[in-house]
């Protein structure tokens, strides 16, 4: 979409935002059909991103981008006292990924037989970290974009959501606070416009397929002391893809097409979080692992990447239609492979090894339903091309340069 | 100077007992008659407005109701469930938009959520101590 209709389409979005949001449009949809109360809820951001010098998440942002926006609509009822059914789809564009696919963001069925014991089918978020199932929902955070090292939102679909089962629930013995767990298993099945099929094309592979089992478990306690949320999540995960590949781009073979295949030989992440908050102020800590050790290029090659993640947050609400944060953001990437022509830098110092981002937020409610966010990025490093995080070499074709700055714009409404 | 510190330390302890006590006589727990029990526990209370429980341990089904702001409101927030208002909303539309929870019922004054509480079997609320909630019970909280 071009940049000119991208302002164009923002001019008309922004003026019917604060049109429809002098009205109170928070009020969400709700009617009932044979005795059952039925909820329609929704949401839309529209974001723009300008950086100094690189390309980020895939947009023109050297140049300013508008490419930014997401969006969806869900329905939900509450049958009995115990099971309720719903489903949520959703759109986006970034940059080049998305690219206005709508996707089904959750389907499920969930029974709650007691407090302690629920079960969930069908197609459910996944509980991973304090932000994991709401990542795709920025309504939801002071920030504009989460801590992109631990929750990268080019990556989204690897974590974001699961077809299958969940169990789940609280139990509360006295005095010790509370335990929520969650223990699920099922299939993942990402998306072909996300940032790993996309990366993959700079190597000439292009994917049909990418998905395949995944199991895991989420356990936080709300502790005694006021405010302290702790926890822990673990999933792991047996992943496929298959497509095709042009051998001449990368392996310096023949220029036509061939069937490509890679699989999962060690998949996981482990995730450790905590917050505390007090009144307005609320601080988050995540640190989270991801190994993934794979076969490549139908066997040919392996790869082993090992990420180390972790951020700093704190966000305050100064007052009722003004909240401040600002988090500190760490990714740091090992990998190994005999991939020819990928060597690894020695050093985390080296800018393909790491990405550093400082941030500064401030949030602006305009209404209860509309809101605007000013965001700032000082990043260090882009990390490296055979894992991406946010600097993908199809855009930036002149190469990277380690610093970038970058200001991200965001509005939005919910309902 | 011991004395004097037993003093300071009386009177400090005195202070905020009393905060404590004016912020909790405030606020007055409100149930449907269909609910069985008589006294809820502090920590029972905030799992039911958290959409954590939607039983008692009686097995009362119990479904909460939200005042949209006022002092009443406020100091319920911050006595029983330690969160701002929009981080409540930020809260409940965090289990909305991921299934796991619909909006509780809010209502615009404390007349409109007793009158709710009254006829709506198993709803359970909060007004001012002050506020007559006829055709409700009165919640004691532990």
């Amino acid at each position: 979409m071009s940049f000119r209709l991208n302002k164009v389409l923002l001019s008309i979005v922004a003026c019917g935002a604060v049109t429809l949001g002098a009205q109170d449009l928070s009020n969400y949809t709700s009617f009932t059909v044979d005795g059952k109360t039925i909820q329609i809820h929704g949401f839309f951001s529209q974001g723009f991103v300008g950086t100094n010098d690189n390309n980020w998440l895939t947009m023109n942002t050297s140049n300013g981008s508008f490419a930014m926006t997401d969006g969806g609509v869900n329905v939900s009822s509450q049958l009995t006292d115990k099971f309720r059914v719903g489903a949520q789809v959703n759109d986006r564009n970034l940059g080049q990924l998305g690219q206005w696919h709508p996707q089904l963001d959750w389907a499920y069925g969930d029974y709650k037989f007691t407090n302690w014991f629920g079960v969930r089918a069908g197609k459910v978020k996944t509980m991973m970290g304090l932000y994991n199932d709401t990542q795709d929902m920025d309504f939801l955070h002071t920030f504009a974009l989460l801590p992109q090292s631990v929750y990268p939102t080019d990556l989204r679909d690897a974590t974001l959501s699961h077809l299958g089962a969940d169990i789940y629930g609280t139990i509360s013995p006295k005095r010790i606070g509370s335990f929520s767990y969650t223990l699920y298993g099922g299939d993942r099945r990402d998306s072909l416009y996300g940032g790993y099929p996309y990366n993959l094309t700079i190597h000439g592979i292009y994917l049909h397929q990418y998905g395949g089992p995944v199991y895991g478990a989420d356990l936080r306690w709300d502790t005694p002391l006021k405010g302290v949320l702790v926890g822990y999540s673990y999933l792991s995960e047996d992943i496929t893809g298959t497509g095709q590949l042009n051998p001449s781009v990368a392996l310096g073979g023949p220029n036509t097409l061939v069937p490509y295949k890679e699989w999962s030989k060690n998949d996981f992440v482990e995730q450790y979080y905590g917050q505390y908050t007090i009144g307005k102020l609320r601080i988050d800590a995540e640190h989270r692992r991801y190994l993934r050790e794979q076969d490549v290029f139908s066997g040919q090659f392996g790869i082993l990447t090992d990420v180390r993640a972790w951020y700093f947050a704190g966000a305050y609400r100064v007052a009722k239609r003004l909240e401040l944060g600002s988090y500190y953001s760490h990714f740091g990437i090992n990998w190994y492979t005999d991939v020819p022509g990928q060597v690894e830098s020695p050093s985390e110092s080296a800018p393909d090894r790491h990405l550093y981002d400082k941030v500064v937020t401030a949030r602006f409610d305009l209404t209860s339903s509309l809101y605007l966010k000013i965001e700032g990025h000082l990043m260090n490093g882009y990390g490296g091309f055979l894992y991406p995080d946010g600097f993908y070499p199809q855009v930036n074709p002149q190469g990277l340069k380690p610093n970038t700055n970058a200001l991200v714009a965001l509005t939005g409404w919910s309902f | 100077m011991k004395r004097i510190q037993f003093l300071l330390f009386a009177a400090v302890a005195a202070l905020l007992f009393t905060s404590a006590s004016l912020q909790a006589a405030e606020v007055k727990i409100i149930a449907n008659a269909s609910v069985g029990e008589s006294s809820v526990s502090a920590d029972e209370l905030k799992r039911v407005f958290l959409l954590e429980k939607n039983a008692l341990d009686d097995g009362s089904h119990v479904e909460p109701v939200v005042a949209k702001g006022g002092p009443t409101h406020e100091a319920f927030l911050k006595e029983y469930l330690s969160k701002t208002d929009s981080a409540l909303q930020t809260y409940y539309r965090s289990l909305v938009f991921t299934g796991k929870a619909s909006m509780p019922k809010t209502l615009g004054s404390e007349a409109e959520v007793a009158a709710y509480v009254a006829r709506t079997k198993g709803a359970i609320g909060y007004v001012g101590a002050a506020t007559a909630a006829p055709g409700t019970k009165t919640l004691e909280v532990k």
